[in-house]
């Protein structure tokens, strides 16, 4: 879960630390009113969950109020890479005499945290990273670990924090390195840290990245209205539809419907169409253990998708098991219906029932099924997935 | 011989009173898993399937001397759970549940590494061995003992895998469920290599996923094995996705494609394979 960029910098503050005083704003007229009140030049800062904001021209400075609403304007029209501006921060601007970067993130593959520091903030950093990586500084810990001052002021000496700064710069790194632990951070991150010309450190913008699995535990997060939230930007009708219905589901502009499984063979289901020359119409994954219910809700996002020429249906049941799916299936056929052909294959975990219960379902109802091709553990998935792809071009006509 | 699981571990099941615990548990005796007992803080002295339930781990261990632990619990008491199996002298355990947070896992794999034991998961189908133990989640109906050994990501693409496999009667000697979560108690190499010392394993697939580093992790170890690998990846034609901010991307570098990663284990000597069907077909050309 990623935070805004205002509510990072609240928990920055609640850690002690520095940022600079700051108001929010969703209209032209508020940020007039706001900037009236400060004095020196400003600068106003869209918030999306999205990095790159800079580059995009999404962060602006004013000076006085009649400029800032100006810009406030131009920048609540804006859309930063699909992510509409809905709000401003508006701050003082800094007198920048030098910029540096301090971050904590995971490195999964050796189970580590990881703290990095540079004397070179700023926009570049991941070039910084790749053309002179000798100027990045690590300090890896295991979880068990502190980190202790005398690392935080090495850490900080070899970036360049000036002398007088020292102390309270490896304060700021060990804050930093609380608050990742302390909120089960994946990411939290200071770029840049801002040396002002009067010789102050300040945490000029503030990135997090929370674990979606622990904010459960978190319940101070909830008083601030952090909650979970849908962060990739623009959602279609559909991906919305499907959001609120709690199930994961991305358009795609092919023509085969995927009705698969958990996670895993949703991406290589799709890989498996093109394979055989087709084109999938979206992704999606039922989660493990799907109820019947959500099972035809995934169908009726399909069937009402006029794309979708066919849908391509594989169920191998593990925690998921077979007579639910069939169940979800069989509740779609009778409440919705089947307009379009569907291919599907079901084996695993209770498949006798599974079986059982459509041929049951079609003794009573045989219209229901007359679209459905249905196989067992016999046909491999491979035939599945072509078949689906053959009869796509059927519908298209070729 | 097999990797991690035989018909002699001794299995306990933390978490065996609760829906699914209880399910999965009749499963796996069905299945002939030698299931040996379990636990459920405060219901100490029942039992489940004929088996006996305690307290806690420690307890279970002293009368039934379980050596392996299949966790059926809700994510957020994962961490607890795997400490106190791990406490308590068992080497291997099974770590079901999904959605387990990140820094619990961390803290699990601390104690594992500290102890010697391997952790499977979380997010994870289990193990199997087939004809002797089924540990987790996984159909039956996909696998038959044979000597392909089978590392995954994905439950539900280890099943795939085995089917092809059983179908094409090359059967499995071990299919380990790496797990879906973020981070995972244990790694495609050190799996890979458990592979390599096991002598009824004549080759291994492994299959992966875009996203993250542990596949490319793995050539180190591939590059070091006799038992021929064979890779698959997911996610060849996904939509790029998105990524989590610049400091992941210079901890783990630049992130792999499916087909880069394909590539790098390619390179490591791993087979590729595009389809399950592509698996037999290279299995015979190399006369496994």
């Amino acid at each position: 879960m990623r935070l805004y960029e205002y509510e990072s910098k609240q928990l920055f503050e609640n850690f002690k630390i520095p940022v600079s005083k700051r108001f929010m704003a969703k209209t032209p007229d508020e940020v007039y009113s706001m900037v009236e009140n400060m004095v020196g030049p400003v600068v106003l800062k869209s918030q999306v969950l999205t990095g790159g904001r800079g580059k995009a021209g999404g962060i602006k400075f004013a000076d006085g109020a009649n400029e800032a609403r100006t810009k406030a304007k131009e920048l609540l029209q804006m859309k930063i890479k699909g992510y509409a501006v809905n709000s401003v921060l508006i701050e003082p601007k800094l007198a920048v005499k030098k910029e540096y970067y301090v971050g904590v993130t995971l490195d999964r593959a050796n189970y580590k945290i990881v703290i990095i520091a540079s004397g070179e903030g700023g926009v570049d950093i991941e070039k910084t990273a790749v053309d002179h990586p000798d100027k990045i500084f690590k300090k890896s810990l295991s979880i068990k670990e502190n980190l202790y001052s005398f690392d935080a002021l090495l850490l900080a000496k070899k970036i360049g924090i000036p002398q007088p700064l020292l102390k309270e710069s490896a304060s700021i790194i060990i804050n930093l390195f609380e608050l990742f632990k302390n909120y089960d951070a994946k990411l939290v991150e200071i770029n840049p840290l801002v040396l002002t010309n009067d010789d102050k450190l300040i945490a000029a913008d503030s990135r997090m990245s929370l674990d979606d699995d622990a904010v459960f535990r978190h319940v101070d997060l909830k008083e601030m209205g952090i909650e979970t939230r849908h962060e990739e930007g623009e959602m279609t009708p559909r991906e919305r539809q499907a959001y609120e219905w709690g199930i994961p589901y991305l358009d795609l502009d092919g023509d085969i419907g995927m009705f698969p499984g958990g996670a895993g063979f949703g991406i290589m289901g799709n890989d498996f169409i093109h394979y055989f020359g087709g084109k999938p119409a979206n992704f999606m994954d039922s989660g493990g253990g799907p109820s019947p219910e959500r099972i035809a809700k995934m169908l009726v996002l399909l069937d009402e998708n006029p794309d979708v020429k066919v849908i391509f249906g594989a169920r191998f049941g593990g925690i998921s098991r077979c007579d639910d799916f069939a169940k979800g299936v069989i509740m779609f056929l009778k409440e919705h219906g089947l307009s379009k052909p569907m291919v599907m294959r079901m084996t695993g975990n209770m498949w006798q029932e599974g079986v059982r219960m459509f041929e049951e379902a079609k003794k009573e109802n045989p219209e229901l099924f007359e679209h459905i091709e249905f196989h067992g553990i016999e046909t491999p998935i491979e035939e599945i997935a072509k078949r689906a792809v053959e009869l796509a071009k059927e519908e298209r006509g070729q | 011989m097999a990797i991690l699981c035989d018909k002699n571990s001794k299995v306990m099941v933390q978490g065996i009173t609760g829906g699914a615990g209880k399910f999965h548990t009749e499963r796996m005796l069905a299945y002939g898993t030698n299931i040996v007992g379990g636990t459920s803080p405060g219901k100490g002295g029942q039992s489940v399937s004929g088996k006996p339930v305690f307290d806690t781990v420690v307890e279970c261990v002293e009368t039934t001397k379980a050596d392996v632990s299949v966790i059926f619990l809700p994510a957020r008491f994962v961490k607890e759970a795997a400490i106190e199996a791990i406490r308590a002298g068992i080497k291997f355990v099974v770590a079901i549940p999904e959605h387990i947070p990140i820094h619990d896992m961390l803290y699990v794999r601390e104690e594992a590494v500290k102890a010697k034991a391997t952790v499977i998961g979380g997010n994870t189908a289990g193990v199997m061995t087939p004809g002797e133990s089924n540990l987790g989640i996984m159909p039956d109906i996909a696998f038959a003992p044979g000597k392909v050994g089978t590392v995954s990501r994905s439950g539900s693409i280890t099943y795939y895998v085995a089917d092809t496999l059983t179908r094409t009667g090359f059967g499995e000697s071990t299919c380990v469920g790496l797990g879906g979560d973020p981070v995972l108690g244990s790694t495609f190499g050190e799996i890979l290599w458990k592979f390599e010392e096991d002598e009824k394993t004549k080759a291994v697939v492994m299959c992966g996923e875009i996203g993250g580093v542990y596949e490319e992790r793995a050539t180190e170890v591939i590059r070091k094995m006799k038992t021929p690998v064979l890779a698959m990846i997911g996610g060849i034609y996904a939509p790029p996705g998105k990524r989590m901010g610049h400091a992941g991307a210079i901890v783990e570098g630049k992130m792999g494609t499916a087909k880069e990663k394909l590539d790098i284990l390619a390179e490591a000597g791993a087979y590729p394979c595009r389809t399950f069907l592509d698996i037999p077909k290279t299995l015979k050309k190399l006369g496994v």
